[in-house]
């Protein structure tokens, strides 16, 4: 909490620093000096600094962010709108990143000494050196291009539509019954989601390869071999619940830069969530908006800092005693 | 037909990749129901032969020559599935250190599950009931509530049992224990010992018992091996083996060793180290020959190899005969008389510290880790500080050493007042008090040559003196040691375990201190170099009229070499005197018992202190 008092005082007095009028930007361009004077007078902007601050975070605690410039509509109403859409994209890129990044680990580890475990290592190098957005225009010239198996723009088909339900597409094409649509949506979210997901994994893959390597060394991995143990339940009797731990902390810790990542894959992608209109409020200087999403963007890497230490916790026995 | 042994090792010969060999035609063999010892100091390479019983070796090993019949069969021959299938269920393994050896994130109940899973246990109720029955069976208490603990729940030695019951579970034909009590707590060493010579009677086994310790192996096992710089030296019947060894080496080590009864004597010591696997492909004798008292010519040129002797056992001497000639050197009759002075270095009056602990959610917790210490050290006085590990033994260390406040009470060190805590009072009783760490290695920055490391201390002097005089203080600091003067320019890596501790003590003495400060400097040292560190410590005092606060373990220790010993229950001193006097008529319950541990309460130590 005190850290996201910080971060919100931070951005709120980064954003006043700005040479824009915030009054100025929410009149038409022909608007007189005394009608942004007025205007001025009437959104507080004539109070020092930190009383602002004090006015934007009592109604920002109740759920009040003021009115988005460009759309003249409540900024709370239009985050929520486009919140779905990114939440679902950073889970399942995560999800992808988390089962692909453990199996390949896992894969590397068991295979290790031979040339296939080299071989993985130098691919998840590669992978490492390849930023999300590049992924993605990769993936966009391989297969929305070349090969055009996935289409690259959207969350479904033009001309196709659902019944808003929870603004999770995948949620609401089930719930309305449209299998078609499912796999519709499904389809346009492949391409965000392997790139996303893929740019995260290099990172899983090493971590939990060195921790394995690392629980390797313990004695309670050589005594479980005496006792006769198979190297398969080895591995995911014995190992694996203590080589994960770093990985918990890991995903913990960098899911900010996954969900940061949104923000030029969905560019690319032309998506519509919330780091598509976070660009269209720089581009505009919608303050408003762009106050509320940097503080949903610091509040998700809050969030699952929490989550790790709590997984932490949760599977570290010597911490709850 | 000749009864098959179970276990039977002929020739092994385990080799680095340089052809260097660990282990040089190791042959044994253990009978069905018997207990082998294999007695070593480390590097000897017992564990290595276990290694090769479990197809463990490590990967720059290999078995380069011989065979290991395991009930009748090679393992050689056989595949290394076929060899892993007959891990935990007819070859069990003990392990060396119970507190690391069991997983940490899982349960007691699912790692019991999970062996008795493998040995054929289908139902979970029915292994459920059968770990419940195996733990008691190894005396645990409340066996059905164990099985949802972790292990960082239970003690050193409740985890040494649930191991000895897994190991046991199988009903197996053959178990390996590699020092299997050498990391408990003393007080529960013989308990895990007896429990594990019961469970050999109970299921039958036949069980390899690898240790350093000569006492216990004489108490334990039915025959033993002793192994020196990778090769069979001696074998014979266990009870003969302290009382009348066929080999130098056994002999030596018998003598090395401090015992808590009989009359007290000066230690044995062996000069030098056990060679290495490389410096032992070059010699051509015997590889006891440059350490034994009674070595001869032919000893360098000709290896003797194992042959029976008069006495029943096989040793590879060429002069069994002179085994018995080989005598503890003869007590220096002044030091025997020798009177403590009369100035008081360390004084403690109703010593008291209490810990303010929180846990997780932030409760406050006292803990009171001393309770009303009285107790003094005079000049030149030895004071052997006993006690298991929690009954506060650290905690004063640090409070001597001035690193922690004292609560209640008074402290004195070399005149220096406790709760005087200003940092020119400090440094002043710094040089005056000086600790020596039980990790010979901790202390010494890998960076540093050896001289530049003893004398440290005077760097950071004002009237700091010139490099050629330290360089010179270093060399008679060393020399004091009984170290060789060219270790000056080498660096830590270079010097063995012993060695290190040397360094360590020299380091210390570079400030004249009036006490040393000795945390149980010798307890991960094998007996022939703690025989030498003990009787450096003993020469020091005749010539630099110290006193030395140890802090032990081992109550023989304690017994040869200090005056008076302290002994600490709980945070509180329940007796004290001299060290014949406490050892010898214990008054207090705890004492009594740490007398009885130690002694194993066995006859064979008796025999042992006789026979010297
Ligand atoms: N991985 C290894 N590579 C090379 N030498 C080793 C390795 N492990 C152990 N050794 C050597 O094997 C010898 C015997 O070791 P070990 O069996 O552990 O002795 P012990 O159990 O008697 O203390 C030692 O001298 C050690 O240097
Ligand atoms: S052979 Fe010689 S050197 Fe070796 S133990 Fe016997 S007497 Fe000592
Ligand atoms: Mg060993």
């Amino acid at each position: 909490m005190p850290v996201f008092a910080v971060v919100s005082m931070l951005v709120f007095l980064a954003l006043r620093v700005l040479p824009v009028d915030p009054a100025q930007m929410s009149l038409p361009p022909s608007a007189t000096i005394e009608q942004v004077e007025a205007k001025r007078i009437e959104m507080g902007l004539t109070k020092p600094v930190w009383e602002q601050y004090a006015v934007w975070l009592g109604s920002a605690v109740r759920g009040d962010f003021g009115e988005s410039a460009q759309y003249r509509m409540p900024t709370s109403t239009l985050v929520l709108q486009r919140l779905p859409a990114t939440i679902e994209l950073a889970t399942c890129a995560l999800a992808f990143a988390i089962v692909f990044g453990v199996a390949m680990g896992l894969l590397i580890f068991a295979a290790r000494g031979t040339v296939l475990a080299s071989a993985g290592m130098v691919v998840t190098s590669v992978i490492m050196a390849l930023p999300d957005f590049l992924l993605a225009l990769l993936f966009i010239l391989l297969l929305g291009v070349l090969m055009p198996l996935f289409p690259v723009n959207g969350r479904l088909a033009p001309g196709l539509s659902v019944p808003d339900l929870t603004g999770f597409l995948l949620v609401d094409t089930l719930a309305a019954g449209e299998p078609r649509l499912f796999l519709n949506a499904l389809s346009h979210m492949a391409l965000p989601v392997l790139a996303l997901g893929l740019a995260f994994s290099p990172a899983i893959i090493r971590v939990l390869h060195s921790s394995l390597v690392a629980t390797y060394q313990q004695s309670y991995i050589r005594q479980a071999r005496l006792r006769g143990l198979s190297d398969r339940s080895i591995l995911f009797g014995q190992a694996l619940k203590n080589a994960i731990l770093p990985v918990v902390v890991l995903v913990g810790t960098q899911f900010g830069g996954l969900f940061g990542g949104t923000l030029l894959v969905e560019l690319i992608f032309s998506y519509p969530g919330l780091g598509n209109l976070m660009l269209r409020a720089m581009q505009t200087v919608d303050l408003n908006v762009i106050m509320a999403v940097a503080l949903i963007y610091c509040a998700t890497t809050l969030i699952f800092n929490s989550l790790a230490d709590a997984g932490v916790y949760l599977l570290n026995p010597r911490l709850r005693s | 037909m000749k009864q098959q042994n179970v276990l039977e090792i002929s020739g092994l010969d385990v080799s680095l990749p340089t052809g260097d060999r660990i282990l040089s035609g190791v042959d044994l063999a253990i009978g069905g129901g018997r207990i082998l010892g294999v007695i070593g100091e480390s590097g000897a390479g017992k564990s290595m032969i276990g290694a090769c019983i479990a197809d463990t070796l490590p990967d720059a090993l290999a078995v380069s020559a011989g065979s290991i019949e395991f009930d009748g069969l090679p393992l050689g021959s056989m595949t290394r599935a076929t060899r892993r299938d007959l891990l935990g269920r007819d070859i069990g393994f003990i392990p060396q250190e119970p507190m690391t050896a069991l997983n940490p994130a899982l349960t007691i109940g699912q790692q019991f599950g999970s062996h008795l899973a493998r040995i054929g246990f289908r139902w979970p109720k029915e292994r459920k009931e059968r770990t419940i029955q195996l733990l008691e069976d190894v005396h645990l208490p409340r066996s059905r509530e164990l099985l949802s603990h972790y292990p960082h729940q239970l003690s050193g030695g409740m985890l040494q049992r649930v191991l000895i019951a897994m190991a046991f579970a199988s009903n197996p034909k053959l178990v390996v224990a590699d020092e299997p009590t050498t990391a408990l707590d003393v007080t529960i060493q013989a308990r895990v010992a007896e429990l594990i010579a019961r469970m050999v009677e109970t299921h039958g086994a036949s069980v390899l018992f690898i240790t350093h310790d000569l006492c216990l192996a004489a108490d334990l096992c039915d025959e033993v091996a002793v192994l020196y710089a990778g090769r069979i030296v001696e074998s014979g019947a266990a009870e003969t083996i302290i009382g009348s060894p066929a080999h130098p080496y056994s002999r030596c080590l018998s003598l090395a060793t401090p015992t808590l009864s009989g009359p007290p004597r000066p230690l044995l010591t062996l000069p030098g180290t056990m060679p290495s696997a490389l410096e032992r492909s070059v010699m051509a004798g015997c590889e006891l020959a440059p350490r034994c008292p009674v070595a001869e010519m032919r000893c360098h040129t000709d290896k003797p190899l194992l042959a029976s002797t008069t006495t029943g056992h096989r040793s590879a001497c060429h002069f069994p005969e002179r085994v018995s000639a080989i005598q503890a050197p003869a007590e220096e009759p002044q030091a025997a008389a020798r009177e403590p002075g009369p100035d008081v270095v360390l004084r403690a009056e109703g010593l008291a510290k209490t810990y303010i602990a929180r846990d997780w959610i932030g409760r406050m917790r006292r803990v009171e880790a001393l309770r009303g210490l009285d107790f003094e050290v005079r000049e030149g006085e030895f004071v052997g500080v006993v006690g298991e590990s929690g009954s506060g033994k650290s905690t004063l260390t640090k409070l001597i050493l001035g690193l922690e406040d004292v609560t209640t009470g008074r402290l004195d060190a070399a005149g220096f007042a406790g709760s005087d805590r200003s940092a020119a009072t400090l440094r002043a009783l710094r040089a005056q008090v000086q600790l020596v760490f039980q990790d010979p290695q901790s202390a010494l920055n890998p960076r540093r040559s050896i001289g530049s490391l003893v004398t440290q201390s005077l760097e950071v002097r004002a009237e700091r003196p010139s490099r050629a005089a330290r360089s010179a203080i270093a060399r008679d600091l060393l020399a004091k040691v009984l170290l060789p003067p060219d270790v000056i320019d080498r660096f830590p890596d270079q010097l063995s375990g012993g060695q290190k501790q040397r360094v360590n003590i020299a380091r210390a003495l570079c400030s004249n201190p009036r006490l040393l400060v000795a945390d149980e400097i010798v307890s991960g040292l094998d007996v022939s170099v703690q025989a030498q560190i003990l009787e450096l410590l003993k020469a020091l005092r005749e010539e630099a009229a110290i006193s030395l606060l140890l802090i032990s373990h081992d109550l023989a220790v304690v017994r040869h070499i200090c005056d008076r010993t302290v002994v600490m229950f709980r945070g509180e001193i329940v007796e004290q005197g001299p060290v014949e006097e406490v050892f010898g008529n214990p008054r207090h319950d705890y004492t009594r018992a740490l007398v009885a541990a130690a002694q194993g309460g066995t006859s064979l130590r008796k025999t042992m202190s006789q026979s010297q």
